[in-house]
């Protein structure tokens, strides 16, 4: 730009600093500019006395605890009762709402080893899942049990640890579906107090 | 009271703003001409396409729907979902790169053309403008006028048009994230009723209104980051709007002898909307918008000269050299915009419309039932459509005598839903000699996509498993039961974790 009809005039205003050979002026901030600046001082202050000075917020661990609470609440009113017992357990097993929902849990997740029957091994012998049918029951002659059979899961046998993956309300369902297969007050064997096998 | 005199811009102070940091209105006088006519043409389409994406239906959705509620993007028929995020790498660096490449080859052409600040500015705000407070003489006689019943008049209608046009512009912009029927329904329901929704809006309603009412050029000149680079992104065969001082130069009266084509008339500072001499070069609040080119050609051919003393061209181009298009640099843009077009294409075109992952569940790797070892996965399935879809699941690549349950039925997914399968493959443990990898495959039903992930099937080592030993294969591997875990129930409860 060795054509430059308008050279840089030499201006007072100039700063003293050189740096590559570039040289500063020292016109003013645009006044906008400016106002950026001091609204943010003036956010600031209040900002300030809000949280600093006052304290009318709650301080960060409260403010988590206050938020995991919600989390909580709100999880807790997902899901389908908060306190599973034998009688509301037998209590679903008779409600078709719950049945049906049970069937499509049991249907999606169960039936590879428990086969579409509820009978595992007494329909198939190389089924991998025992009869849910019959009146001897593996872990434990309850309704609990068998709740807490299927959300924990039976490790060492395969039964996968269902109550991460399918949550609280589905795993009621699919156990009064299994339960709707039987009836209040049958006599049901509980296998662990039977003498063991030869 | 008469107008300030017009500043004579210099090149060592921003025009708009004055020694005592107060701003410097512009008032930019009306230009016509070719480059005025095309500019209108591409910003009336411009503004039309900006309007009428949320409107078109494509398969079944907005042209362009960006549902961040529910997190499903809809462009042009394809519709990504959150697990396709990661191709917005290649819009940012795909944007980033065909700004470099347009930028070094074309200079500020977005900028003058394309870009919404101009484009909403010029054929929107300073229409109104215009209209209600006549040209650019009237508009400056008006602005330096005592207040009056008039006046007054004058700036209510024109900041109510500017503020309804803003409303109007951040609804649309809003339509984008929600859509049309759900714009729609917001606007009917209280304030109260979508109040988050309503202060954004109110937000950015003022902001624009801001930004076109009295910001204006200040975003181009100040706070654009664009503007800023493109020192580092033209060179000197970068077509650019310059002055052609050789040829300009010495300005004179139309019949003074010796003198250049230019009659200092500056027509192009008065029409310039950041307020620049072009005359004095290629400077950084330039957008490139012609409208000095413009008003210099109405100029010289009123004169009888030829036009383009004010022109699109090289800063070579401008100094009598030849123009280059082909340079390192322009080949280097040009080759990443290539890559990153190619790859970017190559990666859409793998988008499937449904999510398939496979883990292994829970507990133990393997088991091993009687004379059976079996492995145990989970199948997670998640719709990306939103319409229901029944996928298929099969294993492929088993050995003989294997068998996978769990997949006989195909899955129903709910639109944008989610599934989770068990997948039971067993095979005969005198089968088994070592891990092997197989493929589990999801298809819909009409054949139009599959997805494939390959899994191992693990067994207990032959080589510390006698065939009729019963006890725990080796120490990493946990132990299979102990005894066949027969048909009889009459076994010993496990353990509970």
């Amino acid at each position: 730009m060795s054509q430059n009809p308008n050279p840089l005039p030499t201006d007072p205003s100039v700063r003293p600093h050189v740096y590559d050979g570039i040289r500063e002026f020292n016109h003013r901030l645009p006044n906008w500019w400016l106002f950026t600046l001091y609204g943010a001082i003036v956010f600031w202050v209040g900002y300030w006395s809000y949280y600093e000075w006052f304290r009318s917020a709650p301080e960060g661990p409260q403010r988590v605890a206050q938020a995991m609470n919600q989390i909580e609440a709100e999880k807790l009113a997902a899901s389908a009762a908060s306190h599973i017992d034998d009688p509301s357990l037998w209590a679903m097993s008779r409600n078709p709402v719950f049945i049906e929902a049970g069937r499509q849990v049991f249907t999606a997740n169960c039936i590879p080893c428990h086969l579409q029957s509820l009978r595992g091994k007494s329909e198939n012998p190389l089924a991998i899942g025992p009869d849910l049918t019959d009146q001897i029951w593996i872990h434990g002659g309850h309704p609990t049990d068998l709740y807490r059979t299927v959300t924990e899961g039976v490790p060492a046998k395969g039964m996968p640890t269902w109550g991460p993956i399918l949550g609280q309300k589905r795993i009621t369902a699919a156990v009064a579906y299994v339960l709707s297969h039987h009836q209040e007050g049958e006599p049901i064997i509980d296998a662990a107090s039977l003498p063991a096998p030869k | 009271m008469p107008p300030a005199p017009l500043f004579k811009p210099v090149r060592d102070v921003v025009t708009t703003i004055r020694d005592d940091g107060s701003r410097r209105f512009l008032f930019p006088a009306d230009v016509s001409g070719r480059f005025a006519r095309a500019r209108r043409v591409v910003a009336v389409g411009l503004i039309a396409v900006y309007f009428l994406l949320p409107w078109i239906p494509v398969g079944g959705y907005p042209a362009v729907f960006l549902d961040v509620a529910h997190r499903r993007f809809h462009l042009f028929g394809l519709t990504l979902a959150a697990q396709d995020l990661w191709l917005l790498f290649f819009l940012i660096s795909g944007l980033g790169f065909g700004l470099f490449f347009l930028t070094a080859l074309l200079g500020r052409i977005w900028c003058g053309w394309a870009c919404p600040q101009t484009v909403f500015l010029d054929q929107v705000y300073r229409r109104v403008e215009r209209w209600i407070d006549g040209d650019a003489v009237q508009r400056r006689w008006l602005a330096a006028a005592p207040w009056s019943v008039s006046k007054l008049l004058r700036r209510v209608a024109k900041h109510a048009i500017y503020l309804v046009l803003a409303i109007a512009i951040t609804h649309l912009f809003l339509a984008y994230y929600v859509s049309i029927p759900a714009l729609w329904a917001m606007m009917r329901d209280a304030p109260a009723d979508n109040w988050g929704t309503f202060v954004f809006i109110a937000a950015a309603t003022g902001i624009v209104y801001f930004d076109f009412a009295w910001f204006r050029e200040q975003l181009c000149i100040v706070l654009c980051p664009y503007g800023r680079i493109q020192s580092a992104l033209t060179d000197d065969h970068t077509l650019v709007i310059g002055y052609d001082w050789a040829r300009g130069e010495p300005r004179g009266r139309p019949a003074a002898p010796g003198a250049g084509d230019c009659v200092g008339c500056d027509r192009c500072v008065h029409v310039c909307p950041t307020g620049i001499d072009i005359r004095q070069g290629l400077q950084l609040e330039c957008v490139g918008c012609s409208a000095c080119v413009d008003a210099c050609d109405e100029v010289m051919s009123r004169l009888g000269r030829r036009p383009g003393l004010i022109r699109y061209d090289s800063l070579a181009g401008l100094a009598g050299l030849p123009k280059v298009w082909l340079r390192p640099r322009t080949i280097l843009y040009g080759v990443l915009l290539l890559i990153g077009t190619a790859v970017a294409a190559w990666s859409i075109s793998g988008i499937r419309p449904a999510v398939l992952g496979v883990t292994r569940m829970v507990g133990a790797p393997y088991y091993v039932d009687g004379q059976i070892v079996r492995n145990q996965f989970l199948v997670r399935l998640v719709n990306k459509r939103s319409g229901p879809a029944a996928l298929l699941v099969t294993a492929r690549d088993l050995p003989a005598g294997a068998t996978a349950a769990g997949l006989e039925a195909p899955v129903t997914l709910a639109a944008l839903g989610e599934e989770l399968r068990p997948l039971i493959v067993q095979l005969p443990r005198s089968r088994y000699t070592a891990p092997f990898r197989f493929e589990v495959e999801v298809r819909d039903p009409a054949g139009t996509f599959t997805l494939e992930r390959s899994l191992e099937f693990l067994g207990p080592e032959s080589f510390f498993d006698a065939p009729a030993a019963s006890g725990p294969a080796a120490a990493s591997v946990p132990p299979p039961p102990a005894a066949p875990a027969a048909t009889n129930p009459h076994e010993s409860p496990a353990p509970h974790a």
